[in-house]
């Protein structure tokens, strides 16, 4: 198996995004997965975006706008 | 009412961000001159998307794009079609000709050396001066330090402003990099401000101790969540908010509620509110960033710079330069005059809301969701003279200390023992006791001359056997450094039933999440009974006086005495010490009630020596 490499976004863990850590993933071209270097974390494109999906919603105003102050 | 907006654009050559693969060159997928190109493109897209809004910008020169001459060219050319100021910067320093003159990589203006700062301030200016034919008027970094910024207004004294911190970029931003980004400096004002010579965080007191410039801040950040969160995800900068994923599809409406809530910060401000925007190329990276790609970071870009350009058509926004804005910020700007904001969650759909409050005495935070309880407090009264950079005993911990930072040091809430800092009042009735912390409500603001009031609303507070209606204000006159806080039971189910109102503060002092040592603080009570005092060394020990005059901590390390007075007759006064385990102390006024009646008590920060 070659290194892992940055993958096509620079996608960060989302495991690690939910502790608000930044952590960029490396990229398994053989697996077509990502993986981290910090917690366990690994799943393909599909997952990453299901889970930065969940991310999102501890926003429940981020598609409201606000005038009222 | 005016709303200032200042946009700010820097021709990055090769961003931060960007150094490490751009160093690894040809075995990336970027050379280190299609960086530079790239970079150069971006810079112009801004400036484009500024123009096309009917924006001017600042745009600040690194010292490495002072050598390309595209990025000059642009700028000379944008000064003079568009009206842009030409600022100089000390982000962007990196570049070949810097590594040969000073053989290294640091990136961070004010963690190098004295020395080495003063001359890189001289090179740097020197090199502005060489191909503009005239020095800047603004400059500025993630964080400018007072002794960095005392030396450039000496040696450069048309230096009017500066951006000079990030707010609350502390161990957040630090943990939130994955323990690898070095800004560690928490605790300055959220919105501009004239700084003391001794520390640029403290607003200035008086013209002696006015350093010269203006400062403004590297962002306009979300005041509730950059206090307990990243710093780059809720600010005026499109780009964080991608990084903070705050959006669903490509809308951002997040960017124009916080623009909209900084607006409406003039009713607290003498009809003045402000914003700045600076986002560096590295930030819309042609291959994407923030697993955004390239047209959804151009899109949130147009999209934030679209409302302000709407709102400066509707005659709701003023566009101003670095320099116009520190001319029109001088000219209506008391040294005592504090910065207000009541601010409420724009986010995750609470009514939460907090009050901050700035002044050349102290910055603080009451936290409405906690019965008003204060959550921060920085004593600037102390102005305390805390170098940073190499060969300096602080280093990289440029933060301006704290006595209380609830989030830090676990505030009401505490796993099974101990005490948190925080500070707020208890209400007691026998063995009963009920902390305001636990009373969620709401504030509204209100001025009588030069005092900001805060005025919650009424809360219930529920006894075995009886409720009582308890309405907390805080009030602020200005030039006092002293904060009134009243306490009052404004009604009862039981006209007969005693109860103690209990104001204190547990508090102890640090700039990070770890505890300090408090050896030698002194706590000290007195009052007509007479007069105790301990010098802090984990015992636990408590003391009271009756008929308080005063309570008091001094707090050697921070150079800060914290005291509490009361207009009360008949009010106890104590002090509590803490233990290892409970690394805090607290001093509090108390005082028994039958029916309704209030305590009032002042709290005061001033320079210890
Ligand atoms: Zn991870």
């Amino acid at each position: 198996m070659a290194q892992g490499r940055k993958g096509k976004l620079n996608y960060r863990c989302p495991r690690c995004l939910m502790r608000e850590i930044d952590m960029d993933m490396l990229y398994d071209r053989d697996k077509d997965e990502y993986y981290c270097l910090r917690c366990s974390f690994v799943g393909n494109e599909e997952e990453v975006l299901r889970l930065n999906a969940q991310f999102r919603e501890k926003y429940r105003d981020r598609a409201r706008r606000i005038t009222d102050f | 009412m005016t709303f200032y907006v200042t946009i700010i654009h820097r021709p990055e050559m090769v961003p931060e961000y960007l150094q490490k693969g751009a160093e690894q060159g040809k075995r990336e997928d970027l050379t280190r001159q299609e960086v530079i190109q790239e970079s150069l493109d971006i810079f112009r897209t801004q400036q484009q998307i500024a123009h096309e809004n009917g924006l001017r910008t600042t745009i600040q020169m690194t010292y490495a794009s002072l050598f390309n001459e595209e990025a000059v060219a642009l700028a000379k050319e944008h000064h003079e079609k568009y009206g842009d100021e030409i600022g100089s910067t000390f982000l962007g320093i990196q570049c070949q000709q810097f590594r040969e003159k000073f053989k290294s990589k640091e990136l961070a203006i004010w963690l190098f050396s004295m020395e080495d700062k003063r001359r890189i301030v001289d090179e740097v200016m020197g090199k502005f001066y060489e191909v503009f034919g005239f020095y800047p008027t603004s400059t500025g970094s993630y964080y400018m330090d007072a002794e960095l910024v005392n030396y450039i207004k000496e040696r450069y004294p048309m230096i009017k402003v500066a951006v000079a911190t990030c707010w609350e970029e502390g161990p957040k931003a630090y943990h939130n990099a994955n323990n690898s980004w070095y800004t560690l400096h928490d605790g300055s004002p959220w919105n501009p401000w004239i700084p003391s010579k001794r520390n640029i965080h403290c607003p200035a007191s008086d013209e002696e101790d006015d350093i010269g410039i203006v400062a403004i801040p590297h962002l306009s950040r979300d005041l509730m969540a950059v206090f307990d969160g990243p710093g780059s995800y809720y600010g005026t900068h499109p780009q964080n908010i991608l990084r903070g994923m705050v959006y669903e599809g490509r809308e951002i409406p997040y960017f124009m509620n916080l623009v909209d809530q900084y607006r409406a910060q003039a009713k607290y401000n003498r009809g003045y509110a402000y914003n700045m925007m600076f986002v560096g190329p590295g930030w819309m990276s042609k291959s994407g960033r923030w697993e955004a790609d390239y047209d959804f970071l151009l899109k949130a870009y147009k999209d934030g710079m679209a409302y302000y350009g709407q709102l400066k058509k509707e005659g709701k926004a003023q566009d101003v330069t670095m320099s116009e804005f520190a001319e029109i910020y001088r000219r209506d700007r008391p040294y005592t005059r504090p910065e207000c904001a009541l601010w409420k969650d724009i986010l995750y759909g609470s009514k939460r809301q907090q009050f901050w409050y700035v002044d050349p005495w102290m910055r603080v935070c009451l936290d409405m969701n906690q019965g008003g309880a204060m959550i921060d407090l920085r004593p600037y009264a102390a102005k305390l003279i805390r170098p940073c950079g190499v060969g300096t005993k602080c280093l990289q911990d440029a933060s301006y200390p704290f006595l209380v930072q609830s989030l830090y040091r676990a505030g009401y809430f505490t796993h099974y023992a101990g005490e948190g800092a925080v500070k707020s009042c208890k209400f007691g009735h026998q063995d009963e006791v009920v902390d305001l912390c636990t009373c969620r409500t709401l504030a509204s603001f209100s001025e009588e001359g030069d005092t900001r009031i805060v005025t919650l609303d009424p809360v219930e507070i529920e006894f075995a056997d009886f409720t009582i209606r308890v309405q907390s204000v805080f009030r602020f006159a200005e030039g006092t450094g002293e904060i009134e806080m009243i306490r009052r039971i404004i009604e009862t189910t039981d006209p007969q039933a005693e109860v103690t109102i209990d104001e204190y503060i547990t508090a102890c002092y640090g700039t990070t999440e770890y505890p300090e040592d408090l050896t030698g603080v002194k706590l000290t009570v007195t009052g007509t009974s007479g007069t105790e005092s301990i010098e802090y060394a984990y015992k636990c020990r408590e003391a009271e006086v009756a008929g308080v005059t005063l309570a008091e901590a001094i707090v050697p390390q921070v150079d800060t005495r914290l005291t509490m007075r009361t207009d009360a007759t008949d009010a106890i006064g104590y002090f509590r010490e803490g233990f290892a385990f409970s690394p805090m102390y607290t001093i509090g006024i108390r005082k028994t009630v039958v029916g309704k009646g209030e305590l009032r008590t002042w709290l005061k920060v001033e320079k210890a020596s």
